[in-house]
C-alpha cells in the first residue's frame, strides 16, 4: 500500500515506440517492467534447470539401460552360449569314444547332457538375438551361429547314428564316423565358437562405449545441474532483494517457498545423479569388467584344455597344439617366456610372489588385469587351480615326451586330484563361482540404480521433475502478481 | 536506485549467458576421448611391399594383395573411401615403430598377434589365421618337417616372429642366417646361402607361385598365426570399429571372395569363417 502510493504511475507508452527502441530497454525502465523482467529471468533459468536436469537424468537412465539391461546381459548370454556350444562338442566326443554296448550308462549320461546343452545354447542364442536387435552386424552373427548350430546338430547326429550302426566295442570309432565327427567339430571350432566369442566382445565394446559416453555426460551433467540451479537461486534472490528494497516489504512468502523447493530439488537431483554415477561405476568396473574378463578367461581356458587333449590324440599336429597351448596360457596369464618349459617355471615364480605375505602382481593377461583390479580369495582360488592345471600339463608332456603315451593319457583322463580332467573341472568351477560373485555385485548395483531412479516423493523422477519446476514457476508468478497489481 | 538497476540487468545478462552456454554445451557433449582412427577422413596404412599375394608394390607404384584389399575394405567401413587411403610400405622390423611415432595410422602387413607385440601395439582382429610352414629348394631331400631344420641354415627375417617359433618355442637348433626381409630370404634360398625359409603359409604361397618349380613348400604346418591389424597402443574405439568391419567382411562374403582371389590357385586350405578376435584391451 505504502509502495503503491510512492512511485509515479507508469505512463502509457505508444505501442510503436516499443518496436523502435527495443523491448528490453523500455521494459526495464519502470518498476513493473523490472519485476516482470526479473520474474521472467527466474522462470527462464528454471526452464534451463529443468532441461539440464532432465537430460542428465535421461543420461543416467540410458547408461543403466545399456549396461544393466542391454549389452551387459548380451555379454552374459553369449558367454553362456559359448559354454553350451563347447560342452555340446565335448559330449559328442565322449559319446563316440565311449561307444559300444559295454558303456551304455556313460553314453546315456553324455546324451542327456548334450540335449541340455543344446537347449541352453538355444535359449542363450535367442536371448542374444533379442538383445542385439539394434545392431545389424551382431544380429547377422547370431543368425549365422543359429544356422551353423543346425548344421552341427545334423553332422553330430549322423556321426552318432553311424556309430550305433557300426555295433563296435568301446574305444575309438570307425574311420567313417571319425570323418563325419571331424566335420562337426571343425564347424564348431572354426565357425561357431569364434562367432560366439566375438559376440561377447562386441557386447563388451558396446558397454565400454556407452559407459565412457555416459560417464562424461554424467559428470558434465552434474556440473550443469549445479550451475543452472545456482543461476535460478541467484535470480530468485535478486528478485526477492529487489522486491524488499523497492516495496519495503518483508520476505515474499511465495518466493521463499519457491527458493526452498528449488534447493530441495537441486540437492536431491545432484544426490540422485552422483548416486547413479556411483552405481553405474560399481556395475561397470566391479561387476561387468570382471565378468567379461573372467568369461573370456573361461572360454580361452576351455580351448586351451582342448589343445592339451588334441596334443595327445592327434600326433600329426603336436607342434601346432603345443604352440597354441602356450599362446592361450599366455593370453590367460602372461609371464615372459619363450616356450612351455620356461612358462611353467616363470608361472611358479610369479605365483610365489603373488601368494607372498606382501603380494606383488608380476604377471599380465586376463588374470594380471583381474589381480590388479579385484584381488581377493575367489581369484586366488582360480589362480591356485590354474597353477595345478599347468602342473598336470607339464607332467603329461614329460610323460608323452619320454614315450609313455598310455601314462600320459591316464593323467589326462583320470578323475582324481592330480589328473588333468579332474583338476580342470575344479579350475573351471572356481571361475564359475568368481563370475557368480561378480554377477551379484553387478545385479545389486543395477537394481539400486533402477530403484533410485524410480523412487522419489511424487513417484518417479520423470513425474516429479516437471511438477517441481512448474511449481517453482507458479510460485514466482504468485509472488510477483500482488506487487504488479499495485500498478494496475 | 541506480546501482540496483545495474545489478538487476547484470544478473539478467549472466543468467541469459548461462542459458546460452548451456545450450551449446549440450551439443558439445558427444566429443572427447583419446585420439582414434575411428572418424578419420584420411588414412595412412602400412602394408608390405615385397610379399606377392599379400602386399606387393607394382611397377606403377600401386599396392596389391590380400592385405591391401582387406585394408581397403576396412577403411571403407570406417568411412574412408579408397581415394583417401594412402599405402605406406613397411617391413617386419619397422611395424611397431611406425605405429608408435604416428607415421602410419594402421598396419595390415602379415602382422601376427603375439603376447609380446600385444604389449606394444593394439591389435584388432585377427582377420585371418595363417599357419607357419617351411619352404625349401625343390631338390632338397633331407627336410620333411620343421624338426629336420636342426643343424640347417634357416633364414631369419628381421623383425619377424617366425624364427622365434622354430628355435625358441619349439627348441629346434637351426642355424640362423639374418636377412632384411622375406623376399631377401627367398633370394638367399635360391642362391643356396640358406636351406630353408620358415614362415606363414600365405606368404610362402605367394613366393612359391612366383618362383614356380624352383622351390617346394613342406606342407607341414606347425602353428596358428593370427594376422592382426596393428593400431597405436590404446586406440580401443578404433580397434572395436575395425573388429566390427572384419565381422562384416566375413558376413557379406567379401572375405571368402578375397581369399579365393589371392589364394584360390594354391593348395592352401582356406577358412572362410571369421576368426576368433583377440579383444581390444
Amino acid at each position: 500500500m505504502l509502495a503503491a502510493a510512492r512511485p509515479p504511475a507508469p505512463p502509457q507508452r505508444p505501442a510503436g515506440r516499443r518496436h523502435v527502441a527495443g523491448l528490453g530497454r523500455l521494459g526495464l525502465r519502470t518498476t513493473p517492467g523490472r519485476i516482470r523482467a526479473l520474474a521472467a529471468v527466474v522462470v527462464l533459468a528454471m526452464a534451463g534447470f529443468y532441461v539440464v536436469a532432465n537430460i542428465a537424468v535421461g543420461n543416467a537412465r540410458d547408461g543403466l539401460r545399456v549396461i544393466g539391461h542391454d549389452a551387459g546381459p548380451q555379454v552374459l548370454a553369449t558367454g553362456d552360449l559359448y559354454f553350451a556350444l563347447s560342452d555340446m562338442d565335448s559330449q559328442v566326443a565322449d559319446i563316440l569314444l565311449a561307444g559300444g554296448g559295454s558303456r551304455l550308462d556313460a553314453v546315456q549320461h553324455a546324451l542327456s547332457r548334450y540335449r541340455q546343452d543344446r537347449a541352453r545354447a538355444d535359449r542363450a542364442a535367442l536371448q542374444a538375438a533379442e538383445l542385439s536387435a539394434s545392431d545389424p552386424t551382431d544380429q547377422a552373427t547370431v543368425r549365422s551361429v543359429l544356422d551353423g548350430l543346425g548344421q552341427y546338430e545334423q553332422l553330430a547326429n549322423q556321426a552318432m547314428v553311424l556309430d550305433q550302426q557300426a555295433n563296435r566295442p568301446a574305444g575309438p570309432p570307425t574311420a567313417t564316423v571319425t570323418a563325419v565327427y571331424r566335420q562337426a567339430t571343425d564347424l564348431m571350432k572354426l565357425q561357431l565358437l569364434p562367432q560366439a566369442y566375438n559376440l561377447t566382445l562386441a557386447g563388451g565394446a558396446t558397454v565400454r562405449e556407452a559407459y565412457e559416453a555416459k560417464r562424461s555426460a554424467a559428470s558434465s551433467g552434474r556440473v550443469w545441474v549445479a550451475l543452472t540451479g545456482l543461476a535460478v537461486l541467484v535470480a530468485l534472490a535478486g528478485l526477492q532483494i529487489y522486491l524488499v528494497a523497492r516495496f519495503r516489504r518483508r520476505v515474499n512468502f511465495a518466493l521463499a517457498l519457491a527458493t526452498a523447493v528449488l534447493i530441495v530439488l537441486g540437492v536431491s537431483s545432484l544426490r540422485l545423479l552422483s548416486g547413479e554415477a556411483t552405481q553405474l561405476q560399481l556395475a561397470k568396473t566391479d561387476g561387468f569388467d570382471s565378468i567379461l574378463t573372467m568369461s573370456r578367461a573361461q572360454a580361452i581356458s576351455n580351448s586351451m584344455h582342448a589343445d592339451e587333449i588334441r596334443f595327445l590324440l592327434d600326433p600329426g599336429r603336436t607342434d601346432t597344439y603345443s604352440l597354441d597351448y602356450l599362446y592361450k596360457s599366455q593370453t590367460i596369464l602372461y609371464v615372459d617366456s619363450g616356450n612351455l618349459g620356461a612358462y611353467y617355471t616363470k608361472l611358479g615364480v610369479a605365483m610365489r610372489a603373488y601368494q607372498a605375505s606382501s603380494p606383488t602382481v608380476s604377471f599380465f593377461g586376463f588374470y594380471g588385469a583381474e589381480a590388479r583390479a579385484h584381488p581377493g580369495p575367489a581369484l586366488t582360488a582360480v589362480l591356485t587351480r590354474f597353477q595345478q592345471v599347468q602342473a598336470d600339463d607339464q607332467r603329461i608332456r614329460q610323460l608323452a615326451g619320454a614315450g609313455h603315451g598310455r601314462q600320459a593319457i591316464a593323467v589326462l583322463t583320470g578323475q582324481t586330484a592330480g589328473s588333468s580332467s579332474y583338476d580342470f573341472d575344479r579350475y573351471d568351477q572356481a571361475i564359475v563361482s568368481l563370475i557368480g560373485l561378480r554377477r551379484q555385485t553387478f545385479d545389486q548395483a543395477i537394481r539400486t540404480g533402477d530403484q533410485d531412479l524410480g523412487r522419489s516423493v511424487l513417484g518417479s523422477w520423470a513425474g516429479l521433475l516437471p511438477l517441481a519446476a512448474l511449481g517453482v514457476a507458479i510460485l514466482v508468478i504468485a509472488g510477483v502478481r500482488p506487487r504488479l497489481a499495485e500498478y494496475r | 536506485m541506480k546501482p540496483g538497476r545495474v545489478t538487476a540487468r547484470g544478473r539478467a545478462r549472466a543468467a541469459a549467458a548461462a542459458i546460452l552456454v548451456l545450450g551449446l554445451s549440450a551439443a558439445a557433449c558427444s566429443a572427447g576421448g583419446p585420439p582414434s582412427i575411428a572418424g578419420r577422413q584420411t588414412l595412412l596404412i602400412g602394408v608390405k611391399a615385397d610379399q606377392p599375394g599379400l602386399g606387393l608394390r607394382l611397377a606403377d607404384g600401386r599396392f596389391a594383395g590380400f592385405d591391401v584389399d582387406v585394408a581397403t575394405y576396412v577403411a571403407a567401413k570406417l568411412g574412408v573411401q579408397p581415394d583417401h587411403v594412402t599405402f605406406v610400405p613397411v617391413t617386419s622390423a619397422t611395424r611397431e615403430k611406425v605405429l608408435e611415432n604416428g607415421s602410419v595410422d594402421m598396419v595390415v602387413a602379415t602382422y601376427s598377434i603375439t603376447p609380446t607385440r600385444d604389449t606394444l601395439v593394439t591389435f584388432a582382429g585377427p582377420y585371418y589365421v595363417a599357419h607357419q610352414d617351411t619352404m625349401v629348394r625343390a631338390d632338397e631331400t633331407a627336410i620333411h618337417t620343421v624338426h629336420d631344420l636342426k643343424g640347417k641354415r634357416l633364414c631369419q627375417a628381421k623383425g619377424s616372429n617366425s624364427w622365434v617359433r622354430v628355435t625358441q618355442e619349439l627348441g629346434i637348433a637351426a642355424i640362423l642366417v639374418q636377412a632384411p626381409s622375406y623376399s631377401a630370404c627367398v633370394a638367399m634360398l635360391l642362391a643356396g646361402t640358406v636351406d630353408a625359409v620358415s614362415t606363414d603359409d600365405l606368404i610362402l604361397a605367394g613366393f612359391a607361385a612366383r618362383e614356380g618349380p624352383a622351390v617346394r613348400i613342406l606342407n607341414a604346418p606347425f602353428s596358428d598365426e593370427r594376422y592382426g591389424i596393428g593400431l597405436k597402443k590404446g586406440d580401443l574405439s578404433g580397434c572395436e570399429a575395425i573388429n566390427r568391419a572384419i565381422s562384416q567382411m566375413y558376413l557379406d562374403g567379401t572375405a571368402a571372395r578375397l581369399l579365393r582371389k589371392w589364394f584360390g590357385q594354391t593348395r592352401l586350405q582356406l577358412n572362410p569363417y571369421v576368426p576368433q578376435f583377440e579383444g581390444c584391451d
